[in-house]
């Protein structure tokens, strides 16, 4: 336990993503919190021009982020979504609002360190306004007995000349069973940027993520780049769609994935989609393994075949 | 000697052919060493099988490392022992930093930061700019080349094979190469420098002629350099070159008798 009475066991994952955990601890940075400990609320920190507000239900919470209208903060929003027990199951349910004119970030943690038949399960909405910059970065660490059983949900919806960036990482420890969808609709000039990171690490490993983008407004643009590796037995299968909807919008799928050991598993589905005629949407997908030149470059460093791969690995998801 | 070559002979990936033909020679502890030929005449794949990469086997013959046969050893195993390599087209794997990049060989941890600063400014690039920079497309082809450059720099092997360092860059920027190429023999290191441009080769002590296949001479580099030119029939080149470049004397007379040989005059 820290000081403020929060697990810190949820937290330490978080820096091996290169994240300040003392940021989500509350007393310590400028910006607004809520920490939630399994069921229980543990902390609530606010900042000006944001409301944050937390109502326990029987497993787990209704979360409310409302960020007033031209609020602009340079320090992230953090929620942590922490269960240090083996077992459970936890329901979030976050509805987020930016408004007109704002410009904020949101840094998400969901970390099950201990997860051994654990489920955790988020239905979120979110609806970001006009003219907004909004970037939205969750990262997960489901512990590393492959124990956890993970399925969020988020529907977005991004206002007219609005720039939205969403950042998911799983790369750190064993996901287990994974399964997620995310919609996002893009108005009229807005711009969407969404990054999705895997790694399944064994046979009991398994991450689905469909990531849809529908550009619904004139000149809306968009890019979905998902990258994953499964080794030893992971399975990976990554589904990114986009649809122009719209006059002139334009949007790219690029998923590329890594398979690497025998059993192991990966699968891309781009889907593009297009109803009127002067939008443009485009796909790439790539699987496979490292080209052995890279890895021909890494071992004349003096490192093996082995560490090489994950030197590799760790590089492509960490690409921007 | 560091290196030595004894009746080597390297096949194509599918043993029908042979590239590099029983070629001998030595590389001398904390020289400047140049295999020197032509486009097609088995040097890169000399460098690679120097290095031990996966799909360049020897078919006969032995390569000595500081006294040691590491033939049959990896390339991990080679690296290990003091031996890098550095390519004429390094790989941008843009989720890695420079920071990241250079530090991978080096195996003292607790000096990370100092070597890879040592390294950055050898090869001319201020440390404070590069190292948070990703090696992705921002990178020039000859910024990448001193990264790649700096990342051998920092394992402090005891052997660098540089294949072709000079492939891509202007003028200006070969002239800077060949200083860091002598920063690096003062740090007590020997290269073998891999190139098909006798300007390049000049900063070389020894040189070994590579001729479709066959080492023809290991010499001093302006003797090589000499046989090279006769061979490919460039007498006012050879000329004009070899009095401009490092100081070297050879008379004309001399000149003339060794493209005689060649049946070049």
């Amino acid at each position: 336990m820290s000081k403020t009475g929060y697990p810190e066991e949820i937290l330490q994952s978080l820096e091996d993503y290169n994240i300040d955990i003392r940021d989500f601890m509350p007393g310590h940075g400028k910006g607004a919190k809520l920490l939630l400990n399994f069921n229980k609320i543990s902390g609530i920190e606010q900042v000006e021009g944001v409301i944050l507000q937390g109502k326990e239900i029987p497993n787990g919470i209704i979360a409310d982020v409302i960020i007033k209208e031209g609020t602009v903060h340079e320090e992230p929003i953090h929620l942590c979504f922490g269960v240090n027990k083996e077992t459970g199951i936890q329901e979030i349910f976050p509805r987020i609002i930016a408004e007109d004119n704002t410009d904020v970030k949101i840094q998400a943690h969901c970390s099950f360190p201990n997860a051994d038949g654990l489920i955790h399960k988020m239905f979120g909405h979110f609806y970001i306004g006009n003219n907004c910059n909004f970037e939205y970065s969750e990262t997960h660490y489901h512990g590393e007995k492959s124990g956890a059983l993970v399925a969020p949900v988020a529907y977005m919806y991004i206002g007219e000349n609005s720039v939205f960036e969403n950042n998911f990482n799983l790369t750190k420890g064993t996901p287990g069973k994974v399964k997620i969808l995310i919609d996002i609709y893009a108005m009229k000039n807005s711009v969407i940027k969404s990054n999705i990171r895997a790694f399944g690490k064994s046979r009991r490993d398994s991450i689905r993520i469909k990531d849809s983008v529908f550009l619904e407004g004139e000149k809306a643009r968009s890019i979905i780049k998902m990258k994953a590796a499964a080794r030893d037995g992971g399975e990976v299968l990554m589904f990114g769609v986009t649809e122009g909807n719209a006059p002139y919008c334009n949007g790219h799928v690029e998923c590329s994935e890594i398979v690497l050991g025998k059993g192991s598993i990966c699968r891309a589905r781009p889907f593009i989609r297009a109803t009127d005629p002067t939008c443009s949407v485009s796909h790439e997908a790539s699987l496979g393994r490292f080209p052995q030149k890279w890895l021909d470059e890494i071992q004349a460093k003096g490192l093996t075949e082995a560490e090489a791969t994950d030197i590799l690995i760790e590089a492509m998801l960490n690409e921007d | 000697m560091l290196l030595e070559l004894k009746n080597v002979t390297i096949p194509t990936f599918d043993q029908k052919c042979v590239i590099v033909n029983n070629i001998s020679f030595g590389v001398k502890e904390n020289s400047i060493h140049a295999v020197i030929g032509p486009n097609g005449s088995g040097k890169s794949t000399l460098a690679y099988t120097i290095m031990g990469l996966e799909l360049y086997k020897i078919k006969e013959g032995n390569i000595i490392f500081d006294g040691k046969d590491i033939t049959n050893l990896s390339i991990t195993e080679r690296a290990k022992l003091g031996i890098t390599l550095t390519w004429q087209e390094p790989a941008r794997i843009e989720g890695l930093s420079v920071f990241k990049y250079i530090t991978l060989g080096i195996k003292d941890k607790t000096i990370l930061k100092e070597r890879v600063d040592e390294s950055l400014k050898i090869v001319n690039l201020e440390p404070e700019k590069y190292m948070n920079r990703k090696i992705d497309e921002t990178l020039s082809g000859g910024e990448r080349k001193r990264i790649e450059l700096a990342a051998a720099i920092a394992m402090r092997p005891r052997l660098i094979i540089l294949d072709e360092p000079d492939s891509g860059l202007d003028m200006i920027v070969v002239e800077d190469f060949l200083n860091i190429f002598n920063r690096i023999k003062a740090l007590d290191m020997t290269i073998l420098l891999i190139t098909h441009r006798e300007d390049i080769g000049m900063v070389a002590d020894y040189g070994t002629l590579l001729w479709r296949g066959d080492a023809l001479l290991t010499d001093e580099f302006p003797k090589v350099m000499l046989k090279y030119c006769a061979k490919a029939g460039l007498k006012e080149f050879c000329k004009r070159t070899l009095y401009k470049n490092g100081g070297v004397c050879f008379d004309n007379d001399y000149i003339d008798k060794i493209f005689r040989e060649e049946n070049m005059s």
